[in-house]
């Protein structure tokens, strides 16, 4: 048990530093590339030469990179984000209302993705009917040759909720991994030695090819929802949905700095945390 | 099993055929890909134009053919760098273990939740505005072949870290085999399954994403058509809906990836 | 079966709303802003989005009708200008009231105009008042009565006033008071926004029923026009303000009944050569940049007619000069018309010095002309309009690449580091007048484009512009700031610092449920006369008595 404790507070710490570190690096990014600190409304013919400054002054981060980070780290320890220099809004406010919106999306559309596929691709190897199979490779085909803005814009045209398109996005590449794992532990010796034996198809695919395919396909899993996570960005920018996925990409047209700085700490957070989880979850079984 | 021989005799076909009329582009087409024919916008299909034109006047057949070459001759090699490097920093981790594995599965958590966009929009600003086109499709594919490896990281990962104690490495290991070679030879086929689906799932990927990379100034510029960028103007729905031939660059990409799907080796005969 | 459809749908809202309520007051106006509005400080508005609610909610001394172009009274029931035309006094309307029921006092105006001038408030707005050296003075000396003083003549004053929303200086919910027809009631962020019905609005119809008539306006925030097409077509809008050429040609041929054609727009798509000394370009290309007869000889080799009947489909007229005909007054109609002549351009050309060889323009040193056109990401108008001057330049030898950036990218690029050869965009037109844009047009100022911040006027020309423009805007008569406008203009079109391509119309669609719409060039296009808007009850509702 307390082994357990112990790896569980390693998993936690590291957690947390790679995601100190995510932001970091996140705010490195947007600070350096270029157009960070521009402003649409500088090409407003009105403002006055002090009202230019002013809003150059708005943007800049007067101290060093790192010691602004600093100041961000402590009182984000406080439980304050600051506030987005593009919304003028505090971002735990921000997440609070949006986080929600686009967990509830990320969950569904990875459910349903998995669904979708695992059924599939069991299927097919169940009935080992190349019919079942050529139809996976159809559809995830066809999903995956689509843009995805294009699959965005089919989910409002048929009125269907954002992780219906999440989940249609993220759908072939699921599907694609899984069923190339399934067929390769099908494929083993021992699988085959089995069959030879006459062990009946449920038994054989529940007892020899899934506990066999089960390593990979935990890690899978914990890929998937950051996958979902990257679909959410273009889908719910497209879709209007209030989202962290539009907020971050709005930030990110706009170079809102604490807010590029938050939401990356939030995504690696969730990577991370569920590539640890699956890890494991896959350890423990 | 003769009709999933065919299938895949078919598949093959199609594939060499694709790949055959964009290398010989010029001979399929008497039209350049940038003449716009402008008495003649977003015209429909006809003798002159199979595939009708743009809505500039420009020939669809024409920039569909030339953009095959493009995007079917670099999306493939930057989907095999970006599953070469997966594979490699995957088995690596799997295999040893140790501090190698943690920082590697550090660096593509990490690299997950990144906002890799900047990346590339401090690269558009290192290049100078006035680079080659050749320059700039080739440094875009590059770029997206390299950043592309973290996605199947872990699954590569998994996969390999079930062979760490087994048996058939004990005895290479043994036998005094290179630590190069034992990935090489004995980990990289059992890690196939999964790079072949990182393989396939990249190909339409990069092709689709180098029209957003074009968005920020890389990748394919105008008037040189790509398929990303034929795709893109699938966002305009109005189009679409006036010209529905605008829809054939999809139907080409969708029937080369399922075909690749097909023909790429699944060893299913097993069975 | 769609007409099922919507039947059933229509006798269900009528079901689920008249029962609590009288048919009529749960109408709802519902259409969509394209952006998230920044901020609901009328004071600091600055982008679109928020730019219309506060047209919307806004009460405002002076109106500028949108139709007509004139002023028109509004909170002050009239006003005067000072002689010297340093001082403004307004007559206010008496026993008004804003959305929560303070009361409406001379001392609201002064409160609001203290904080729009103020230096430190950085506001947009109140930018556009400055004139000479010195602070503005405002007073109220009776509670109906204000007068605003300011250091020197402001050119075009009055109009000004159209953007001043005025703020109460007592409410408690400050800029949320407001005195125009709709109060903001409900904001999602990235979502919607729904106004309601101000019952304390001053203005009446002529029967002398309280405007506005329509209770509820609902604004989806939605970026995307290809999904806000789709939900007008399906009934879920009643409206869109801005529809490009494409989508309005694909809905006229549907439905000629819904599209409005407002006519040509204030708006030009223009493109420039960087012409700043400072720029990190090699020696060559600034000497081609500022050479007149390279700008005039691009110019005229750029066939705007294939633009506007290409790319607009028509709906947008070549353009020639800064200011749209639409614009009534400041237009210059002495301009020459612009035509495409290639030949003549190859001709200017040669008197500069280039030859045009095999095909390729060569300057007198022998370099190839090859110069990139950037221009921002996501505008498929502005892409499309890049690769036919691409064409076109071709036909003379030029050999012009095309780079799509992002905005900010842009931005740096146009502002800061100035590395670039040259630039496609459209620069907003938000005022009629032109002594909005006079930091466009001193050589001194920021958005002096094509070379920004100059110490003093590189070429004689740019200095010509920079006296008239001073001129114009101490001047106090009408006429004589039209002449020196006149005159900028004729400059302009001859050195061609801004190479400009077409002027847009203005594209908007209306449902027909929508009794009165009527627009305008002027933004806000489709909704300008939202307070006299009605909707036409459905027709199911003869069927239900």
């Amino acid at each position: 048990m307390t082994v357990w404790a112990f790896r569980i507070a390693q998993r936690v710490s590291l957690l947390v530093a790679l995601s100190l570190l995510g932001a970091l690096l996140g705010a490195t990014l947007v600070r350096f590339a270029p157009g960070y600190g521009m402003d649409e409304s500088e090409l407003d013919p009105r403002l006055s030469q002090a009202s230019r400054e002013a809003i150059r002054r708005e943007h800049r981060v007067n101290s060093s990179l790192l010691s602004y980070y600093g100041a961000y780290l402590a009182s984000a320890a406080r439980g304050d984000f600051g506030s987005s220099a593009w919304l003028h809004q505090p971002i735990s406010g921000l997440l609070r209302e949006r986080f929600p919106v686009t967990l509830r999306s990320v969950v569904l559309g990875v459910i349903s993705a998995w669904a979708a596929a695992s059924l599939l691709a069991l299927a097919a190897l169940f009935y080992r009917g190349w019919l079942l199979d050529l139809a996976g490779t159809l559809a995830s085909g066809f999903l995956i040759a689509l843009p995805v803005a294009v699959v965005a814009i089919f989910a409002v045209y048929l009125r269907v909720p954002v992780f219906v398109a999440i989940g249609a996005v993220i759908f072939p590449k699921v599907y694609s991994y899984l069923r190339n794992l399934l067929l390769q532990a099908n494929d083993q010796p021992h699988v085959l030695a089995a069959r030879a034996r006459g062990v009946s198809r449920t038994r054989l695919l529940l007892w020899h090819v899934i506990p066999l395919a089960a390593g990979p396909v935990a890690a899978l899993f914990g890929v998937s929802i950051s996958m979902a996570f990257g679909a959410a960005i273009p889908i719910e920018a497209l879709c209007d949905a209030p989202g962290l996925g539009q907020l971050a990409w709005l930030a990110a047209l706009n170079r809102d700095l604490p807010l590029i700085m938050t939401l990356t700490l939030a995504v690696t957070l969730v990577t991370v945390a569920a590539n640890s989880a699956a890890e494991l979850l896959h350890e423990r079984a | 099993m003769s009709a999933k021989k065919l299938l895949r005799a078919f598949s093959a076909a199609l594939l060499c055929a694709v790949f055959a009329s964009g290398v010989c582009a010029g001979i399929l087409t008497h039209y350049s890909y940038s003449r716009q024919f402008r008495e003649a916008p977003s015209a429909a299909p006809s003798a002159q134009h199979p595939l009708g034109t743009d809505h500039l006047g420009r020939d669809l057949l024409a920039r569909l053919l030339y953009g095959t070459r493009v995007s079917l001759l670099l999306a493939p090699a930057a989907a095999l760098l970006a599953t070469l490097i997966a594979g490699l920093f995957g088995g690596i981790a799997g295999l040893w273990g140790g501090w190698m594995e943690k920082a590697i599965l550090a660096a593509a958590d990490l690299s997950l939740g990144l906002p890799l966009l900047f990346v590339l929009i401090a690269l558009r600003a290192l290049l100078p505005l006035d680079i080659s086109p050749v320059i700039s499709v080739v440094a875009t594919f590059l770029t997206l072949g390299i950043l592309g490896w973290p996605a199947s990281l872990r699954v590569v990962w998994a996969a390999a870290r079930r062979y760490r104690n087994s048996d058939f490495l004990l005895l290479a290991r043994a036998g005094g085999c290179s630590p190069s070679r034992i990935l090489l030879r004995h980990v990289m086929p059992n890690l196939l399954p999964v790079l072949l689906a990182q393989f396939w799932i990249s190909i339409p990927l990069f092709i689709l994403t180098e029209a957003t990379l074009s968005m920020l100034g890389l990748g394919v510029m105008e008037p040189l058509p790509s398929w990303g960028t034929l795709l893109k103007g699938l966002e305009d729905l109005t189009a679409v809906r006036a010209n529905p031939w605008m829809l054939s660059p999809l139907l080409v990409l969708i029937a080369v990836v399922i075909s690749l799907q097909l023909i790429l080796p699944a060893r299913e005969e097993a069975l | 079966m769609r007409a099922l459809r919507s039947h059933l749908l229509a006798w269900l809202v009528l079901l689920l709303c008249a029962a609590p309520l009288a048919a009529q007051s749960a109408e709802e106006l519902h259409f969509c802003l394209h952006g998230e509005p920044k901020t609901f400080d009328p004071v600091l508005v600055d982008d679109e989005a928020s730019e219309n609610v506060r047209y919307l909610t806004g009460g405002v001394l002076i109106r500028l009708n949108r139709q007509t172009q004139a002023l028109e009274p509004a909170l002050a029931t009239s006003w005067e200008l000072s002689k010297d035309g340093r001082a403004i006094t307004f007559h206010l309307r008496k026993g008004l009231y804003f959305s929560d029921g303070t009361p409406f006092t001379a001392e609201d105006v002064a409160f609001t105009m203290r904080r729009l001038l103020d230096p430190q408030t950085h506001s947009p707005t109140g930018d556009a008042f400055r004139s000479g050296e010195g602070s503005a003075s405002v007073e109220a000396p009776t509670a109906d009565r204000a007068v605003i003083t300011f250091p020197a003549p402001v050119a075009g004053l009055e109009r000004l006033f159209d953007q001043v929303a005025i703020l109460s200086a007592h409410s408690p919910k400050k800029e949320m008071a407001v005195l125009g027809a709709y109060y903001v009631s409900d904001y999602k962020p990235g979502a919607y926004l729904v106004l309601r019905r101000n019952p304390n609005y001053w203005k009446r119809d002529s029967t002398g029923r309280p405007l506005p008539y329509i209770e509820v306006i609902r604004l989806d925030i939605q970026r995307n026009r290809e999904i806000e097409l789709m939900r007008f077509r399906r009934g879920e809008l009643d409206l869109i303000n801005r529809l490009d050429a494409e989508q309005f040609d694909h809905l006229r041929r549907e439905n000629p009944a819904v599209t409005r054609n407002a006519g040509t727009g204030l708006d030009a798509e223009e493109f420039w050569f960087n012409q700043s000394p400072a720029a990190p370009l090699p020696d060559i290309k600034k000497e081609w940049f500022r050479t007149t007869e390279f700008r005039r000889a691009v110019s005229l080799a750029i066939n705007r007619e294939d633009l506007c009947r290409i790319v607009f489909l028509g709906y947008a007229k070549p353009a020639f000069g800064p200011v749209s005909p639409s614009n009534q007054f400041w237009f210059n109609p002495a301009l020459p018309a612009p035509k495409y002549d290639p030949q003549g351009a190859l001709r200017l050309l040669e008197q500069a010095g280039f030859r045009f060889q095999n095909g390729v323009l060569k300057d007198r040193a022998g370099n190839p002309v090859a110069f990139t056109l950037v221009t921002n990401s996501g505008n498929a108008v502005r892409e499309k309009m890049a690769a036919m001057i691409q064409q076109d330049l071709s036909q003379i030898g030029i050999r012009m690449t095309v780079v799509t950036l992002d905005f900010p990218s842009l931005i740096e690029r146009m502002t800061r580091t100035l590395d670039y050869d040259a630039c496609l965009l459209g620069l907003v037109n938000t005022d009629l007048d032109p002594n909005s844009q006079m930091t466009v047009w001193l050589s001194s100022g920021e958005n002096h484009q094509w070379n920004p911040n100059q110490k003093s006027p590189a070429t004689p020309w740019e200095a010509e512009i920079d006296k008239l423009m001073r001129e114009q805007a101490s001047s106090l008569s009408e006429k004589q700031r039209k002449a020196k406008f006149d005159r900028v203009q004729q400059i302009v079109a001859e050195q061609q610092p801004f190479i400009y391509l077409v002027n847009k119309d203005v594209l908007t669609a209306v449902s027909p449920a929508v009794v009165g719409a009527a627009p305008a060039v002027l933004n806000p296009q489709a909704f300008w006369n939202a307070e006299t808007l009605r909707l036409k009850p459905a027709p199911e509702s003869g069927a239900l008595r």
